[in-house]
């Protein structure tokens, strides 16, 4: 489903990812550890195509089309969808309408008809249940005065309504706490459906021990020095990292 | 000469003939007064601080003539029904260039407590009481209001009974009509001791109007009164708005205004409130969207004469195209007006490398025990919010339009008037699903 093969990215002249190879299968869900600044969410943006990261060598190809190419809006189309570490508040825009702005969009990608109102409401009620996020949440604008834990919440939450192929979920569990943490992890848990593919991005192996992941990698110094099954995470968490870094530098 | 001026030149020569018998002696040396001001002293030009950014000379060179209300004879009930509208109110008084309509207006029975007459009405039958209403310092304001006066012809006098609070909002529509019409539309509110209303003055035109609305409206607050006033400048392409708002508030009061511009080839509204017994508040906020050439211009000037006194202001300016706009925020605080807080922003949104803005706050304090904020910004669309609608699959150019609505929702949130929140969406979003969503959610 997602190949990338030897990427390298600069952001602002300064090399962070240095020839990252990573390949996740359909359903498959992998684990990104790694320290601090090891470029984790550098990868995370540019999978999303934001503004501000060059390409410098390498490829990404994501169900056969190159997603280096496409336009932000476009990737989500094709099925990628960043869960933010920050989500961005946005005052004055209704957090059910953007909602719909984005699947509508998605849809009209994909040569499907858009929702109608009532259509999109249905669609919206139903995931508010499995989700068990509090509909109240719906009619504020984007993100703007939610805590934390609502925000990551929302993010799962429209993620649940925009179904995507591939979910990159960049420290969602930074902030949260251990309530909130199993709401997200049981939110993600529920779309783990054996096609969907999610890439998880995380700090602790905590997130890990709710949404357990098939494999799990770590990212150094912008490339994956070790890659192995769930059991690797907590050995990290055991050891830390330095024996890594050590090996990998040796 | 220019035209304007000559426009007042004869409005003087017919005031100077006229037999004083008709008039009263006060209203008519108030007007010939004013015109001989605007004789004297023309238009403002750039070189006058108050108007430096805005240039008004195109205006003076045009061959205006003053309105009278045969010029509007030709809008039927059926013309006026079809007029989109910012809300459907059940007080309405309509005026067509400037001259009261009856036979639109929204008829019945006005709520006791509330008095709403023609001003040429009244100035046929007591033209004393309205020379005491009246604003009687001709040098006050520009030249404009002063050819206002000079051309007093009708308006709306309104005034509010003590302990009287009406739930309807009083919706003046003031449509023109017409080619090369200089309209001088006044209108009076008085509010009596601890009334509260609420006024939405709303400027639009019927078809491709074009020409001048030179408008005044004075509104004085007596000890505890409340004017919710919401001020609509939305005319045609070809039509330009000069307008001016005085406001003096008393002990207690509250002045609490949104002025929107979003029509016109030029726009300049000044609002002007005096804080003038404890207590009083005044908040002003502003919404102006400009495109092409469209040049709109506020300036605003609240001054603090007496202590404990309070004002809060928001304006917000949407420029695409070649469009320039101006805000100009004055703030004065008189000599030992303590514990006085003044607050002032001015946001711009600037979507082409060619629009403009001028933005600039004046503070002038001679007290010292007072706390005074400002701040401007000129921007483009948070580049940050613009990445996150596209990741989730909002095309760009929509994503652009959904934030720059939601730039212009932060003003007209909190008014009650569904016909802007549909104008606003149509212009940024280009349909009305937006509304509809939320109209729809809020019944599920």
């Amino acid at each position: 489903m997602l190949e990338i093969k030897n990427l390298h990215v600069e952001v602002a002249g300064t090399e962070i990812l240095r020839g990252l190879n990573l390949t996740i299968g359909a359903g498959e869900t992998h684990a990104i550890m790694g320290p601090n600044g090891s470029g984790k969410s550098t990868l995370s943006h540019v999978l999303a195509g934001r503004e501000g990261y060059t390409v410098t060598a390498g490829s990404v190809t994501f169900n056969g089309k190159s997603l280096l190419d496409l336009e932000p809006e476009e990737r989500a189309g094709e099925g990628v969808f960043l869960a933010f570490q920050y989500p961005i508040e946005i005052p004055g825009v209704n957090n059910v309408y953007m909602l719909k702005a984005a699947l509508n969009g998605i849809r009209s990608y994909r040569g499907e008809k858009e929702l109608s109102a009532v259509e999109f409401l249905k669609v919206v009620k139903a995931r508010v249940k499995a989700i068990g996020l509090d509909d109240s949440l719906l009619n504020r604008p984007v993100n703007s005065g939610f805590s934390g834990g609502e925000k990551k919440r929302n993010e799962i939450f429209q993620m649940s309504v925009l179904e995507p192929r591939l979910a990159i979920l960049d420290e969602t569990d930074s902030g949260l706490d251990i309530d909130a943490l199993k709401t997200v992890s049981e939110g993600v848990n529920a779309l783990r459906d054996g096609k969907r593919s999610f890439m998880v991005i995380t700090h602790y192996q905590r997130l890990l021990d709710y949404i357990v992941p098939d494999h799990v990698h770590v990212l150094a110094k912008g490339r994956i020095i070790k890659s192995g099954p769930k059991e690797l995470a907590l050995e990290l968490e055991a050891r830390g990292y330095d024996w890594l870094l050590e090996e990998a530098a040796a | 000469m220019a035209a304007l001026a000559m426009v007042a030149g004869a409005a003087l020569a017919a005031l100077e003939q006229a037999p004083d018998s008709t008039r009263s002696q006060r209203l008519g040396a108030l007007r010939l007064a004013a015109a001989a001001r605007v004789k004297e002293e023309g238009l403002p030009s750039v070189a006058n601080e108050h108007w430096k950014y805005t240039n008004v000379s195109r205006l003076g060179e045009r061959a205006l003539r003053s309105a009278t209300a045969g010029d509007g004879a030709s809008v039927s009930a059926a013309s006026f029904a079809a007029l989109e509208l910012s809300t459907d109110s059940a007080l309405r008084v309509v005026l067509v260039n400037g001259c009261v309509r009856d036979d639109l207006g929204a008829g019945g029975s006005l709520p006791q407590g509330l008095r709403v007459r023609s001003m040429a009405a009244l100035q046929e039958q007591d033209p004393e009481r309205l020379a005491t209403l009246l604003d009687t310092d001709v040098e006050a304001g520009s030249t404009f209001q002063a050819l206002n006066t000079a051309l007093l012809g009708d308006g709306v006098v309104i005034e509010v009974d003590h302990n009287v609070s009406l739930r309807e909002p009083l919706h003046l529509v003031m449509l023109g009509t017409g080619d090369d019409l200089l309209r001088s539309p006044r209108v009076l509110v008085h509010m009596g001791r601890n009334s509260e209303l609420r006024l939405i003055e709303e400027y639009v035109s019927l078809d491709a109007a074009s020409g001048l609305t030179n408008s005044v409206c004075e509104v004085r607050l007596a000890v505890g009164a409340t004017l919710f006033h919401h001020r609509l400048a939305n005319e045609s392409a070809a039509s330009s708005h000069i307008g001016r708002v005085a406001v003096e508030v008393d002990e207690q009061g509250q002045y609490v205004s949104d002025s929107l511009a979003f029509g016109g080839e030029l726009t300049r509204v000044d609002i002007d409130v005096n804080l003038v017994g404890r207590g009083a508040r005044c908040r002003l906020n502003g919404l102006f969207v400009a495109d092409g050439q469209q040049h709109v211009d506020h300036h605003t000037r609240i001054e603090h004469r007496v202590g404990d006194t309070h004002s809060a202001e928001l304006y917000r300016g949407i420029l695409d195209g070649r469009s320039r706009g101006v805000f100009n925020g004055r703030v004065l605080v008189a000599r030992d007006a303590q514990k006085i807080t003044a607050q002032q922003a001015s946001n711009n949104l600037l979507l082409s490398r060619l629009a403009e803005i001028d933005t600039k706050p004046e503070l002038e304090i001679y007290a010292d025990d007072v706390s005074c904020a400002h701040g401007a910004t000129v921007g483009e669309l948070d580049a940050a919010a613009l990445f996150y609608l596209r990741s989730r699959g909002v095309g760009a150019a929509d994503a652009r339009a959904l934030l720059t609505y939601a730039f212009a929702q932060k003003i007209v949130d909190e008014i009650p008037l569904p016909g802007v929140r549909r104008w606003l969406e149509t212009r940024f979003l280009g349909h009305t699903r937006y509304s509809q969503l939320l109209s729809a959610l809020e019944s599920l």
